[in-house]
């Protein structure tokens, strides 16, 4: 009982903080007007430009069994992860990486709350949501073409769409974790967008060694594919199993990223 | 008979933190060399350091740069896990509980802010409110007083970015005392400010330490120590020098006292038993420095008066500076 107590308190006071980061954060943002409306249509228009490629590229070619709209499905989610991403986890990284670089992360080991939610909480990027919004459009274009044939199919999909945010939180905690060690490393980010790209196609296009790493081991695939080919009916059930290497690559970052933080030594003063 | 004993609040004992940097030539053949293989070099920024610190006290922390205070400071906050040895901050091990123990301290640095730049620093003061459980009506009731004790008025209510250095310091004192600390870490909280604010935050700790809350202060201002330390710890090259009370350290070079005189005209070949000259700053003025353990103050200036004729005088206690340099040289 007392421990049941003294977990809902831990809860309360975590969704307290996150409350406060997020006014923060939105005061931040808001403090520079025209900084936020412009970003945001930035963001919005290189997201959406993107699938707008497919569009074009499907002109000449196609992906064998993928129509159109199937693959504007699996790039809609993408695109919905990419700014759920962004918003949400991507602020770490860069935080991190900054209060390494100048020795500040001192004055978030001096509040006493957990550092990697005070964090989360105060580096949240509202600009995420003209992402969110321009993926969620083209998510209903694309299903009001390939319609929904069952619901089991979409729970089976929005399982696999979490499975994908795991990924992403992974990939955030990973390279945040690298800048502990790897100071001022912000060309990091590159290199995991390059990796998430496997991401915004159809797996069967790829050699079967990458196809099985993507899945397996740097589950990519799970961000944008498998949530659309659960939509589409095109998994079985038992295939949930896959859901699992996302939830231990998770596990895994954020044990890195807190391992970090005990091991973090200040650049001195 | 009772002995009343003072509590110590802080106990530190054979503290040691050592560090591994890389070293790096100066020629472009080194550089190019240290790209592929970088030479290590040990570090011993605290070395065996043991002092104590009473309840409602303030301890001044002196040292040059890179002798290892800041260091001291970040391991004394939980922020830094040390090498080797023991702190005890009023029962708390720092590095071991650090949530529950930084919720009882509060720590300003001078050269980092935790006041958030883009936003004026209510915004700040109200996130830490929320961060330490502070009631609303306590919180205003000491965010009132503080921005009283400090003049600062509309302030606080503009963007952090917009401040000046010594409007941002008091903010900064203001964010790290809301959740009112028993112990306070200050790491150089007066580096670059102007008289007038150094002023202002010095009685500022004065009426917090009042209340009864330590401090711990790491500074280059001697000022500082001078006007708030009760207790001085000299910390050089990562070792501990000297620790003791302002007076202690006074009289390490002996009891002497500087005199400055200003005669009627030009002296030639001054010269007195027990007195020495230390500066000349013009033909008119001599500057002496006497050990008062031989020749007391008095008998000094009865000498000279019967020798020669003098229009002003004054005596001074041996400058800070020529103490500290001292123990440093040392």
């Amino acid at each position: 009982m007392k421990n049941k107590i003294s977990f809902l308190s831990k809860l309360h006071s975590a969704l307290h903080l996150y409350k406060i980061g997020l006014k923060v954060a939105f005061s931040t943002e808001l403090a520079y007007r025209a900084n936020f409306i412009m970003s945001s249509l930035i963001m919005l228009c290189f997201n959406i430009l993107f699938p707008l490629v497919t569009v074009l590229m499907y002109q000449w070619s196609s992906f064998p069994g993928w129509n159109i709209w199937e693959v504007l499905l699996i790039q809609s989610i993408f695109t919905i992860a990419q700014g759920f991403n962004s918003m949400f986890f991507s602020g770490i990284f860069w935080q991190t990486n900054e209060r390494i670089r100048e020795g500040s992360l001192e004055v978030i080991l001096l509040k006493p709350v957990n550092s990697l939610l005070f964090m989360m909480s105060s580096s949240i990027n509202p600009e995420g949501i003209g992402v969110m919004l321009g993926g969620g459009i083209m998510y209903g274009f694309a299903l009001y073409h390939v319609g929904i044939t069952s619901i089991a199919f979409f729970v089976q999909s929005v399982l696999f769409f979490l499975g994908g945010l795991c990924v992403m939180w992974s990939f955030t905690m990973i390279m945040s974790a690298t800048s502990f060690k790897w100071v001022g490393n912000s060309r990091i980010p590159e290199i995991f967008d390059s990796l998430l790209n496997f991401g915004k196609y159809p797996s069967r296009i790829f050699p079967q060694a990458i196809q099985a790493i993507i899945t397996y081991i740097i589950p990519v695939a799970m961000i944008g594919y498998y949530p659309a080919s659960a939509l589409l009916g095109k998994m079985e059930i038992s295939q949930l199993l896959l859901l699992i290497p996302c939830v231990i690559f998770c596990i895994l970052g954020m044990l890195l990223y807190n391992w970090m933080i005990k091991l973090y030594e200040g650049v001195g003063g | 008979m009772k002995n009343k004993q003072i509590e110590n609040c802080i106990t530190v004992e054979h503290l040691n933190k050592t560090y591994i940097t890389y070293k790096r030539g100066e020629t472009f053949r080194e550089t190019v060399k240290s790209f592929f293989k970088r030479e290590q070099v040990l570090i011993k920024a605290v070395n065996d350091i043991s002092f104590t610190v009473p309840s409602g006290s303030i301890i001044g922390v002196l040292g040059p740069n890179g002798a290892g205070k800041s260091t001291l400071i970040k391991m004394m906050t939980g922020t830094l896990f040390p090498t080797s040895g023991t702190i005890d901050v009023m029962g708390y091990m720092p590095v071991k509980n650090r949530s529950r123990y930084v919720r009882r301290i509060g720590a300003v640095f001078g050269q980092k802010s935790q006041l958030i730049w883009d936003i004026p620093p209510v915004d700040s003061f109200a996130m830490n409110a929320a961060i330490y459980n502070i009631p609303k009506d306590v919180y205003k009731s000491r965010l009132d007083k503080m921005c009283a004790m400090f003049d600062l008025g509309d302030v606080i209510y503009k963007p952090t970015r917009v401040l000046s250095l010594g409007e941002r310091m008091k903010c900064e004192f203001i964010m790290a005392m809301l959740h009112e600390p028993e112990v306070v870490f200050l790491d150089e909280p007066t580096i670059g400010l102007d008289v007038i604010a150094k002023q202002k935050i010095r009685s500022f700790i004065k009426a917090m330490n009042k209340n009864g809350t330590t401090f711990v202060l790491t500074t280059h201002d001697l000022e500082d120590v001078e006007q708030l330390a009760q207790e001085v710890i000299i910390v050089n090259h990562g070792e501990k020098v000297f620790d003791g009370t302002l007076h202690e350290l006074r009289s390490i070079l002996g009891e002497k006292k500087i005199i400055s005189l200003t005669f009627d005209k030009a002296v030639k070949d001054f010269s007195l038993k027990g007195a020495t000259i230390v500066e000349k700053p013009s033909d008119r003025e001599i500057v002496l420095e006497v050990d008062t353990s031989k020749a007391s103050v008095s008998k000094v200036i009865k000498k000279i008066s019967e020798q020669y004729v003098f229009t002003d005088i004054s005596v001074k206690e041996l400058p800070m500076e020529t103490i500290i340099t001292h123990v440093y040289n040392e």
